[in-house]
């Protein structure tokens, strides 16, 4: 399972294309992990835990109460029958004894069931407590990693720590603990009682323990295998459906229908006798276990009786009587449950402990480095950026930007094109700090952009991305996300010039329409227009378009940038495109190739020159002639 | 629910076998207490087993057949602690049975339930499944008939085991002394007031938690997903914020139903010892004035049954809730199983004709949509080994002009014809094999590169994969990759770039050497000179093969043999080559205008 949760294979191309959408399958997670440093963990989740460690104190403090009440329970029951006795071969009763012992009873009862109450109530408050704490702790986490972390590691991944990890972890500690501790203690004060009683007859019972519980690991080791099948089975299915049915118009268009069922019933073969076998097993603990409990009842019984039949007048017999052979027995009843307890709970706490580990990995994982402090001051700033001498790659044997140096002039219009993977994306993504530089440095007005905090850089800098990232969310909203206290006047007219006004008000619920996660409910192009609205709205002094309008018809992107024209005044812009409409009006074009510039201007000069673009514009301009 | 009980037909034998060995499993369990009684009675106590009062005709029996007439107290305990221990046993062997019979029954259930709903799910049409939607088809094969499956499996073995403890301890209490059962009378009322209040309570609020845990997953898919987002714009605090919101919520659902559950141990507590101690008193209140017969064995027996019944009492709560669970399961399963597919495949198989495909007076508007149609009177043939291209503004109909070629929906008015059949009458499976279908946004499995394009044709050669890579252009970056055709594409196609899945997914319809090629929009990712190279190779490798292109692109559309520019209404004015096109359709020059300037070429006005 290990293998399972690796990061990223190394043949996952999409490490040096970013910009690429969201990956990571919703991978089934599978349970009953072990921890790999037991202790260490250990110790971390009961710091963790800190701020609810006296709720902790106070339930286990509960836990002791209850438990010494059940623990009373039986030794009081025997004392009550006791005071039934045979004289003269007829049951004869001391009734007013035996109240005394029922009332005793009746109010140890209600006072634990009155402390079970509290218990549950606290134990659901340090479970949910947790569970808040981590949860947070842990989004607050994921959301200042580093874009490296999350580009190169499985989203499902993070998602089940997130959901998962963080509940097992909390079942633990509000449940396990408690369990655990109520086994340990109703065994000690158990045996307490027992040897009290008789010990030998305690040494008999202890007989079976080691039985139990070489009995119940054993089972539970089988079923864990089962188990663990299971859920990858179950898993399988899920990924298999979720293909079959997104992709369906290719299932369809390809007459794939049948053979994708055929897959699925081969799964869902596995998957069934899987379960059959797990359930087998499953079933096998309860009789074994009831076995073991009765053959220990009856070996009491045996050796109660021999003693107080045989042995009357010798030591170890002496004083046993019908009333304490019964409280023995009782409470050897007691003594199979708290350590069957056990057994159960070492999977659940393993499972529990491996996804802390996980949790804490990912804590573990420095934040985005921040460390500049310097502010861009907004009045002052023109928005003049260089790239000195840049080296950087993704992985350190592949290096995608190679000596790249590059000057823009405040309010520069630049365009990049280059083929996939000639590292446009990754200029961005140097310019926006997701990727730190391995040399080189990049200066916004002379300032290197590592003495600016990200904030301040990002604040002043807008992206528009070609997979649209747009949220469950009203339209509004959505654009509104640069600037929360723009007015709705001032989303409107940036709406209008990314010409989404206009398909947005033909929607029923205008601007208050609400888009399924990912805005699947518009089409690709729109999305993109409600992605530069948001830009545009934040006003930005730099504005970066990465592929902002390849799913608009070119009439549209006429528009817009006719719109932008004014908008773009006085700001820095940085457009890639693989449409040459979209760069024209470029002031420089540069072209990237492997990494490098291999040669820079504006269209009309680049075509004279007669070099890279020329030879792409010719090609193409071939292509359009033929 | 009465269809699922259709399913475990085939297992029948199974089903009825399996309460049958619950039965004897319970009947092994109930008849425990009664030895321990004989132990405790003739085995501690030493009450004569004969005695004409407390004597008990079975037990002296038994040790009548083995001993004869003189047997020791240990004797007795010995032989019944043996037979209980063998009792024992033969329980755990029928209950054992019983587990493995009851989950073959519904586990074959599940598997034929799976199989024929899934089976349902692929045979639906398009618009039927997205109106499913991908999430609830999921949860539905899984988890839904995982519940319906659990369900049978728990009414094979603890629908009868709960009532039969109940039944079977209650009588074996009044046969004890009718007077304990006045306890279970006062108990049981109170328990069960308790336990289902608390249930009708809890139900709504586990709604409310499913609901909540949603959100809070959507939350941190989309920040995940959109991490670059959140970044470029500042978002950290304002979405920590907004998790916080989601976060607490869930935190104060699952506390309100954790806090409502809290009643029910604590109650069962004081319900079980407070009967016990009403046991034993009555009990030692029964000995007391002499009256009945009473003995500590009975008062012990009793207590057992008690405890069993009050549990049982609780399991079949349990049940209860697990009735309304599955039921509400069986209704989503049954949901998809009774949904007859809207598109039913025809008889008829190609003859041959001249026209590849016709379109007569076709209006389109998708299902459960009003307003104006899609697609408005269409009439378009496209002749054998033409390529046809389809140019038009964002959302005016191209795509869903394609869509009715494979019939993925049928048209509302006019028809459809390929190969001079109306489509409605084709065989389903042999028009669409013969489509090469590449979709706008291209859809690769989870498998290797040369096992996508296998897709096309199950049996092809490696030579062939590799020959429709050619075409397609993808087999210059196939072969760069250290795997090459056995790179694995992760879930997806996460792992390769845009232009490297449309590529591929090209290679997959032209693998399958198809009659008719259907591009949509499928390759807006690469640049002009790949596509150019592509586009010449598809021509070349299969002169014969109809092609219906949807472009953006004027460079991708003008070599086109006609191109059919819709407007705006959904409507086609005019199909002609590019120069005629120029002249006469005002679209169709905006359009050029708008791209061609960078060329150098005169605006046509």
């Amino acid at each position: 399972m290990a293998e399972e949760r690796k990061a990223p294979p190394s043949n996952m191309p999409n490490v040096g294309r970013p910009g690429g959408g969201p990956g990571g399958p919703m991978g089934a997670r599978m349970n009953a992990q072990k921890p790999k440093n037991l202790g260490k963990t250990l110790a971390r989740l009961f710091s963790y835990i800190g701020k609810s460690r006296a709720i902790l104190i106070t339930l286990l403090v509960l836990v002791l109460v209850v438990t010494g009440a059940d623990i009373l329970g039986p030794m009081l029951q025997g004392k009550a029958i006791d005071t039934i006795k045979i004289v003269d071969g007829k049951f004869t009763v001391n009734l007013e004894e035996m109240k005394k012992y029922l009332v005793l009873m009746g109010i140890i009862f209600a006072a634990s069931a009155v402390v079970t109450y509290v218990q549950g109530l606290l134990s659901a408050k340090l479970a949910q407590n947790t569970v808040y704490r981590m949860r947070g702790d842990l989004f607050a986490k994921i959301s200042h990693l580093s874009i490296s972390y999350t580009d190169s590691h499985r989203h499902g991944d993070m998602m089940s720590s997130m959901t998962n990890d963080v509940e097992n972890v909390s079942n633990a500690i509000s449940q396990s603990v408690s369990t655990l501790f109520s086994a340990i203690i109703t065994l000690a004060g158990v045996a307490a009682m027992m040897i009290y009683l008789s010990p030998l007859m305690t040494l008999i019972a202890l007989i079976t323990i080691p039985l139990t519980v070489l009995v119940s690991t054993n089972l539970a080791k089988f079923m864990r295998k089962y188990f663990t099948e299971q859920q990858k089975l179950l898993g399988k299915l899920n990924t298999h459906v979720e293909e079959m049915v997104s992709g369906y118009r290719t299932v369809v268009s390809y007459g794939k229908e049948k053979a994708a069922v055929e897959d699925f019933a081969q799964s869902a073969d596995k998957l069934r006798k899987c379960t059959i076998k797990a359930r087998v097993f499953g079933s096998l603990m309860g009789p074994i276990m009831n076995f073991l409990g009765n053959l220990q009842y009856v070996l009491l019984a045996i050796t109660g009786g021999v003693l107080m039949v045989k042995f009357n007048h010798l030591p170890i017999g002496a004083g046993l009587t019908p009333g304490t052979i019964q409280s023995i027995l009782l409470y050897s009843k007691k003594f199979t449950h708290p350590v069957n307890m056990i057994a159960n709970q070492y999977s659940t706490i393993m499972t529990a402990l491996a996804g802390a580990e996980r949790i804490f990995a990912i804590m573990d994982e420095p934040d985005e480095i921040n460390d500049g402090v310097r502010e861009l001051d907004t009045e002052k700033m023109e928005g003049k950026i260089e790239f000195q001498n840049i080296y950087f790659g993704y992985v350190p044997e592949k290096t995608v930007l190679k000596n790249f140096s590059l000057s823009v002039s405040p309010g520069q219009k630049i365009a990049i094109v280059g083929a996939t993977g000639s590292g446009k994306t990754t200029i961005i993504n140097l310019l926006m700090r997701f990727y730190e530089p391995q040399s080189g440095k990049i200066t916004i007005d002379g300032v290197d952009i590592t003495k600016i905090s990200k904030q301040s850089l990002r604040r002043h800098t807008s992206i528009v991305l070609q997979d649209t990232v747009l949220w469950g969310d009203t339209i509004e909203n959505n654009i509104r996300y640069g600037k929360i206290d723009a007015t709705h006047a001032q989303v409107k007219a940036a709406a209008d010039t990314a010409m989404a006004d206009h398909f947005t008000e033909r929607l029923p619920d205008g601007y208050a329409t609400q888009l399924s996660e990912g805005g699947t409910n518009l089409s690709q192009g729109q999305r993109q227009l409600l992605a530069i609205a948001r830009a545009v709205l934040e006003d930005p002094k730099i504005l970066i378009l990465d592929e902002a309008t390849s799913s608009v018809d070119t009439r549209t992107e006429m528009n817009i940038q006719k719109a932008m024209v004014n908008l773009m005044k006085g700001r820095t812009t940085f457009i890639i495109a693989h449409r040459l409409s979209t760069i024209r009006d470029a002031d420089v074009i540069i072209v990237l190739k492997d990494g490098m510039i291999a040669e820079s201007g504006n269209h009309a000069e680049l075509i004279k020159k007669g070099g890279e673009y020329s030879k792409l514009y010719n090609k193409q301009s071939a292509g359009l002639v033929t | 629910m009465k269809k699922m009980f259709s399913y475990l037909k085939p297992y029948w034998f199974l089903a009825i076998i399996s309460p049958l060995m619950m039965m004897a499993e319970v009947a092994a369990d109930l008849s425990l207490p009664n030895f321990m009684k004989y132990i405790v009675n003739y085995g501690i106590e030493g009450i004569k087993v004969t005695d004409p009062e407390k004597g008990d005709k079975l037990a002296a029996g038994i040790l009548n057949f083995i001993f004869g007439e003189h047997y020791t107290q240990v004797d007795i305990i010995v032989t019944f602690g043996i037979t209980m221990l063998l009792i024992t046993l033969l329980g755990g062997f029928f209950g054992m049975f019983c587990a493995y019979t009851s989950a073959k029954a519904a586990h074959g259930l599940g598997y034929d339930l799976r199989r024929d709903a899934y089976g349902k799910v692929m045979s639906l049409s398009i618009e039927q499944t997205d109106k499913f939607t991908t999430g609830s088809i999921i949860t539905r094969m899984t988890n839904d008939i995982s519940i319906v499956v659990e369900f049978f499996e728990m009414i094979m073995r603890g629908f009868v085991r709960s009532p039969m403890f109940i039944i079977g301890g209650t009588f074996m209490i009044i046969m004890l002394d009718l007077k304990f059962t006045t306890v279970l009378l006062c108990a049981i009322p109170v328990l069960l007031a308790v336990v289902i209040g608390v249930l009708i309570r809890v139900t709504p609020i586990y709604t409310r938690i499913q609901q909540k845990l949603d959100k809070v997953n959507s939350v941190v898919g989309e920040n995940i997903g959109g991490a670059r987002v959140v970044k470029a714009f500042v978002r950290e605090d304002y979405e920590c914020q907004r998790f916080d919101v989601a976060n607490s919520a869930l935190r104060d659902e699952n506390l309100k139903a954790l806090t409502t559950m809290a009643i029910i141990s604590p109650v069962l507590t004081i319900i079980m010892n407070f009967s016990i101690i009403a046991v034993i008193y009555i009990g030692g209140f029964n000995i007391s004035i002499e009256s009945a017969g009473m003995s500590t064995g009975d008062i012990m027996a009793a207590i057992t049954y008690i405890t069993q019944v009050i549990m049982s009492v609780m399991m079949a709560t349990n049940i209860f809730q697990s009735i309304i669970r599955a039921g509400a399961s069986a209704k989503r399963v049954n949901e998809i199983l009774s949904t007859k597919p809207v598109i039913v495949s025809g008889r008829k198989t190609a003859s041959p004709d001249k026209t590849a495909i016709s379109f007569r007076d076709v209006s389109f508007r998708y299902p459960g949509t009003h307003g104006r149609p899609v697609l408005k009177n269409i009439n378009l043939d496209i002749k054998k080994g033409e390529t046809l291209a389809i140019i038009g503004s964002t959302g005016c109909g191209k795509s869903s002009l394609v869509y009715l070629i494979p019939r993925f929906y049928d048209a509302t008015e006019g028809e459809v014809l390929i190969d001079g059949i109306n489509i409605k009458e084709h065989d389903l499976d042999a028009l669409r094999s013969k489509i090469g279908y590449v979709m706008q946004k291209s859809e690769l499995f989870s498998d290797t590169i040369e096992g996508n394009i296998r897709w096309g044709k199950p049996d092809a050669t490696h030579e062939e994969v590799l020959a429709a890579a050619k075409i397609a252009q993808a087999d210059e970056f196939i072969s760069r990759f250290p795997d090459g055709y056995d790179t694995f594409v992760a879930e997806k196609g996460a792992s390769l770039s845009g232009g490297q899945k449309q590529r591929v997914s090209i290679a997959r319809a032209l693998v399958r050497k198809p009659e008719i090629l259907i591009l949509d929009d499928s390759t807006s990712a690469l640049d002009l000179v790949t596509e150019a190279k592509l586009r010449t190779a598809v021509r070349e490798s299969s002169a014969e093969t109809t092609v219906v292109m949807v472009a953006q692109r004027i460079a991708s559309v003008m070599e086109a043999d006609r191109i059919a520019v819709i407007e705006n209404d959904g409507s086609i004015l005019h199909v002609a080559p590019h120069e005629k096109l120029l002249e006469i359709s005002e679209t169709y020059r905006d359009i050029y205008n708008s791209q061609m300037r960078e060329y150098g070429k005169k605006e046509v006005l």
